[in-house]
């Protein structure tokens, strides 16, 4: 990025809540113990009740009615940062969604459906809720958002290459003001894949989570939240040796004296712990960690956005899987 | 800023169903040919329709067998398409490894390495253990983006635009932007798709298949035909480009795009959001609908998007329509999803090239607003500048104007 952003808006949904202050304490996040495929293990995961009281607004919704998990928790999150602020016109706006595993839930029972029933009965009804910029597209046809439009993919660090293209769209003058939200959706096959790979680690125990997270950015402005300084982004890997060199040439792009916010899980909390461990590492939620992927990502800026501790706050996504990013968020000289 | 002397493209390659290069892809378009058949690398039986365009995997020469078996097919696509773009555009050593070590990557894909996550969910339902982690941790798009690197020998950002079938012309969008910008001097734009099953049977449960030949703008259109393919770009700033000494091949003079919110699988059927699209895209370059002399279209031959952009496109050209030639080249090379944007780029930069327009193959009974103006065999460029466009599943909608060098 070549000019700071600020931070004008910012929406949530999670197990916890649409509140910020559900992002201080896992503790409270309810969540229940789901078995891994052929029923072999149990896990928790915290995951969100759509019927609940204030995300269920969007259920009745022609355009939602059998959308994706994913996309509800995505409405919600942008819809609370377009809604804080009313005097930024939707019309005028840009969105950028950040995804690790997309619609989930519908692809594996759209697949499940043609391996069991047969190709020739593949469901038409769920197809197109398979695919990716899906969620994106209902969220802006409902929202009347008119600005361009991008869905994202890979791992965690996915939100701060959605963050990077809204700076670029606002450099170029495209647009004014961009969101860029990142959204997972829990779907029990995960559990297996995460097996798998062996991103359960006794050592660092975390909690799978789902949700939603979005701020709205704009030119550096006073009367903003916090101001997004610097971005570090491309600092790929293949194997968890090449993770750690990739996480000192990531976080050496940064002030060494900056406090650094304490954000990994799985197998990368033992990088990130080896990596950090003679700078400041800040932790702003209480309780077994929950990771959201992309919407953590999210999560995390939210709460360092509004912290008011730190003058400058460097913000790491540990991809899981290829690339390591970190953000620099710096508190406005107004708080 | 000038956008039409910025943004240069000084290299680029392809994998097509028509063949293994830019070239012979070229040459077989410019033949007329169709690379439709039947579908053998993916189980397709019990579906309505089983033929598509299959592409021949290349040979990757110095990669064990292996490491090849490693691959998804979405990689074994794309690394032969950039090799092909970073050696056209000289910035391979004689290693064959990029001689940047840092290189911004813009990439478009849809499906990823599915037919890994297929692989997992049918082992997972099975009950066999075995390769569980081998199979998941190929299909997400972030690997074959891994791939690519390895292979090539560079690392730095990548952007994973996943905007359904606008995703190629938005990746070379996104790649301008970044130049223009100056978050750039460099990046290596492309994208990629591999036949699936769940796309496949996707498509073929909407009845969006033609179970005959592709049409595209025909009255008798009845669908689309699935491909697989991977096409990269090299694009630079003139100013390193010139610096470096490398041969400027085109220019990427405009780039438009916008959200259509009408319906999440069918364009708006007067074809507004394509036409702001395309605006934009000309206003940036700088040109005049007039100065188009040859448009690559979606052309999926499904009966709404192929209205939708003739209704564009006759709003966009208005009396000068009949004097830009229009073809898709869908008809022989099918439909590749994450990956059409990018191809159709590369044939468009060809046509800027050679002086040649792909004809519009297949289609006998034209949409009457068209049918003066779809491109013939022997027809050739006669104006300076090309447009590419594509739409979208969810509204994307995207154009591409290019200039010659």
């Amino acid at each position: 990025m070549k000019n700071p952003v600020s931070i004008l808006s910012f929406g949530i949904s999670c197990p916890g809540g649409t509140s910020p202050e559900a992002l201080k304490d896992f503790s409270k996040w309810p969540f229940e113990s789901v078995p891994e495929s052929g029923g072999r293990r149990l896990h928790e995961v915290a995951r969100i009740n759509l019927s609940a009281e204030p995300v269920n607004r969007w259920r009745l919704k022609p355009r939602l009615r059998r959308a994706s998990p994913l996309s509800h928790h995505l409405i919600e999150a942008i819809a609370q940062t377009l809604e804080a602020r009313p005097d930024i016109n939707p019309e005028r706006v840009g969105v950028v969604g950040a995804f690790f595993f997309g619609c989930l839930e519908y692809s594996v029972r759209f697949y499940k459906g043609l391996s069991n029933d047969g190709r020739r009965f593949a469901s038409p009804i769920l197809f197109p809720e398979t695919v990716v910029n899906t969620p994106l597209s209902h969220v802006v046809a409902e929202l009347g958002i008119g600005g361009p439009v991008y869905s994202q993919v890979g791992d965690t660090s996915c939100w701060v290459s959605a963050l990077r293209t809204a700076c670029l769209w606002i450099e170029n003058g495209d647009i004014d003001h961009v969101i860029v939200a990142g959204a997972e959706e829990f779907e029990p096959h995960l559990l297996a894949a995460f097996h798998s790979l062996r991103w359960f680690t006794a050592g660092h125990p975390f909690r799978i989570a789902e949700g939603a997270g979005a701020v709205l950015i704009g030119k550096k402005t006073p009367a903003a939240i916090a101001d997004i300084t610097r971005i570090a982004d491309g600092y790929t890997f293949r194997t968890r040796d090449q993770a750690r060199i990739a996480g000192i040439e990531c976080l050496g792009e940064f002030d060494m004296s900056a406090p650094v916010m304490d954000t990994a899980t799985s197998w990368k909390s033992q990088t990130a712990a080896s990596l950090l461990s003679n700078r400041q590492l800040v932790n702003l939620s209480q309780g077994l960690r929950h990771d959201a992927f992309t919407a953590s990502s999210a999560w995390n800026i939210i709460l360092a956005a509004r912290q008011r501790h730190y003058p400058r706050l460097i913000v790491p996504h540990w991809g899981l899987s290829q690339n390591i990013a970190a953000v620099e968020i710096s508190r406005v000289a107004n708080i | 800023m000038n956008s039409r002397e910025d943004v240069v493209i000084t290299g680029w390659g392809c994998v097509s169903p028509l063949g293994g290069d830019s070239p012979t892809s070229w040459a077989a378009l410019m033949r007329a040919e169709s690379a439709r058949g039947d579908i053998t690398c993916i189980p397709v039986e019990g579906c309505r329709v089983t033929q598509g365009a299959e592409a021949h995997l290349p040979e990757l020469k110095g990669v064990s067998k292996k490491e090849v078996s490693r691959l998804s097919r979405a990689s074994r696509l794309a690394i032969p398409a950039a090799r092909q773009a970073m050696a056209d555009a000289r910035i391979l050593d004689g290693n064959g490894r990029s001689v940047f070590s840092r290189l911004e990557l813009s990439i478009s894909t849809t499906a990823c390495g599915m037919e890994h996550g297929e692989a997992f969910l049918r082992d997972l339902w099975s009950g066999n253990p075995r390769h569980l982690a081998c199979k998941i941790s190929r299909y997400p798009a972030q690997q074959q983006i891994g791939d690519l690197q390895q292979h090539l020998g560079f690392s730095g950002p990548a952007m994973i635009v996943s905007n359904a079938c606008a995703s190629g012309a938005n990746a070379i969008g996104h790649a301008a932007d970044l130049l223009r910008a100056g978050f750039a001097d460099i990046v290596l734009a492309g994208g990629f798709e591999a036949l699936c099953e769940l796309v496949f049977c996707g498509f073929d449960s909407l009845q969006a298949l033609d179970p005959d030949l592709c049409k595209p703008f025909d009255l008798h259109r009845r669908g689309l035909m699935l491909g697989e393919g991977a096409a990269f770009l090299v694009m630079e700033t003139s100013a390193h480009a010139n610096k470096r000494g490398a041969q400027i091949k085109g220019r990427l003079a405009g780039y438009g795009h916008t959200t259509d919110t009408h319906h999440i699988t069918q364009p708006d059927p007067t074809g507004a959001p394509l036409e702001g699209a395309i605006q934009r895209a000309l206003q940036q370059a700088g040109l005049k609908p007039s100065e188009i002399g040859y448009l690559n279209a979606h052309g999926t031959a499904t009966v709404f998007n192929d209205g939708a952009e003739a209704a564009a496109f006759a709003r966009v050209f208005a009396e000068d329509l009949a004097t830009v030639r229009i073809s898709s080249t869908k008809a022989a090379i099918g439909h590749t999803l994450g990956a059409a944007g990018t191809l159709e780029a590369v044939f468009a930069l060809e046509c800027l090239r050679t002086g040649d327009i792909p004809p519009q193959i297949n289609t006998s009974d034209p949409l009457p607003e068209l049918a003066r103006c779809l491109a013939r065999p022997g027809d050739k460029l006669s104006k300076p500048a090309v447009l590419s466009v594509n739409l979208g599943f969810g509204g994307s909608n995207a154009a591409l104007v290019f200039t010659a060098a």
